[in-house]
């Protein structure tokens, strides 16, 4: 076997190796985040690139080295699911850097990290004061994770005492042009649906790239077509300002009336009406 | 436009409103928000009685603007 059949046989024969210990290793493998799945991530590389080019190794021997590494991760994985000791003995614990917005330098001694380095961690995560932190703490991978002082986080609806209508995932019913069946269902709709929602906008079903439908049974489209100017209807906007147009109207009818029943029943239905608006205002935001 | 005339309109507007609202109830796939669509659906729908007896009382009065 010359050197070029040599690579050539290795390379797939690796390719399909380290494929397999990956799909075997699962998300986790790729995500590195445990001190096994480090290691053994760089190992398993460079074992494969020094058998690869290493032109004397004996290829079944790296096969054997990645799968004893990868057998070792998963082995890993198994105990660590089961066993709380384990996991802290292999993983590490995290590590508190800062606390009640004080950093506690004899934690950074212990993982030797310097102030400088901390505040390089820091700034990643955009915090340039460490004034601004309320908690930070070093996690077992090697990353800092922030919270920030109450009064310096981003603002939620919650904060504001905000009522938001909730929203659930949406669903992508059209890709290059075809109907994805299974999603359509998922989204609670069906073909009939589709086509009307489609000449409703007023494009062919070959045109559009991709189409999503949000928990509104609202669908947006994007079409091959860059130039082509689609409608964007928003019915529930369209719809709170019919109700607050009635709303108007009922409060209008009841100044003009001579009649003192009239009256009444406009004012009744306005309130009545006030009330609903307020009640159905979140969920009519889009 | 009369008085009857103006009650007709917004009556029509209602009716719309109703007929959207119960087409997000169907549609939307959040049962709160499904929910919260069909009450105002029937809020609406009380308002819109009252307005119908309305309408026919100003049509008892001014015969003329019979719509």
């Amino acid at each position: 076997m010359n050197d070029y059949t040599h690579i050539i046989v290795a390379s797939i024969l690796f390719v399909v190796t380290l494929f397999t210990i990956t799909k075997i290793g699962g998300k986790k493998q790729l995500s590195e985040l445990s001190f096994f799945e480090y290691v053994s991530g760089i190992t398993i590389g460079s074992i494969a690139g020094e058998v690869i080019m290493g032109l004397d190794g004996n290829l079944l021997h790296g096969v054997l080295a990645i799968m004893i590494f990868g057998s070792f991760t998963y082995l890993h994985d198994l105990i660590g699911i089961k066993s709380k000791k384990f996991r802290d003995f292999f993983e590490g614990n995290a590590t508190v850097f800062i606390k009640e917005g004080k950093v506690l330098e004899e934690n950074l001694k212990k993982e030797k990290y310097t102030i400088d380095e901390l505040n390089s961690l820091l700034r990643q995560k955009n915090v340039f004061k460490t004034a601004d932190v309320e908690f930070a703490v070093l996690e077992p991978k090697g990353d800092l994770s922030v919270l920030l002082k109450k009064e310096l986080q981003p603002i939620t609806p919650k904060d504001l005492n905000m009522t938001v209508s909730p929203e659930k995932e949406a669903h992508t019913v059209i890709m290059d042009g075809n109907v994805l069946n299974d999603q359509l269902t998922a989204a609670g709709k069906n073909r009939g649906w589709l086509d009307t929602e489609l000449s409703i906008l007023n494009v062919t079903l070959d045109n559009v790239f991709m189409a999503q439908v949000d928990s509104y049974g609202k669908l947006t489209i994007d079409t091959y077509d860059d130039q082509l100017q689609v409608p964007s209807p928003q019915p529930r906007k369209l719809l709170l300002a019919m109700l607050n147009k009635c709303q108007a109207d009922l409060e209008l009818y009841a100044l003009e009336t001579v009649s003192d029943e009239a009256k009444q029943m406009y004012n009744k239905n306005a309130a009545k009406l006030q009330t609903a608006i307020k009640k159905i205002k979140p969920f009519l935001n889009e | 436009m009369t008085v009857a005339a103006n009650v007709n309109q917004c009556l029509s507007t209602l009716k719309g409103i109703e007929a959207q609202l119960s087409s997000f109830a169907i549609n939307s796939t959040v049962p709160e928000a499904s929910k919260i669509f069909h009450e105002t659906m029937m809020v609406i729908g009380e308002i819109k009685m009252d307005l119908e007896q309305r309408k026919i009382q100003l049509e008892k009065e001014e015969p003329q603007y019979k719509g």
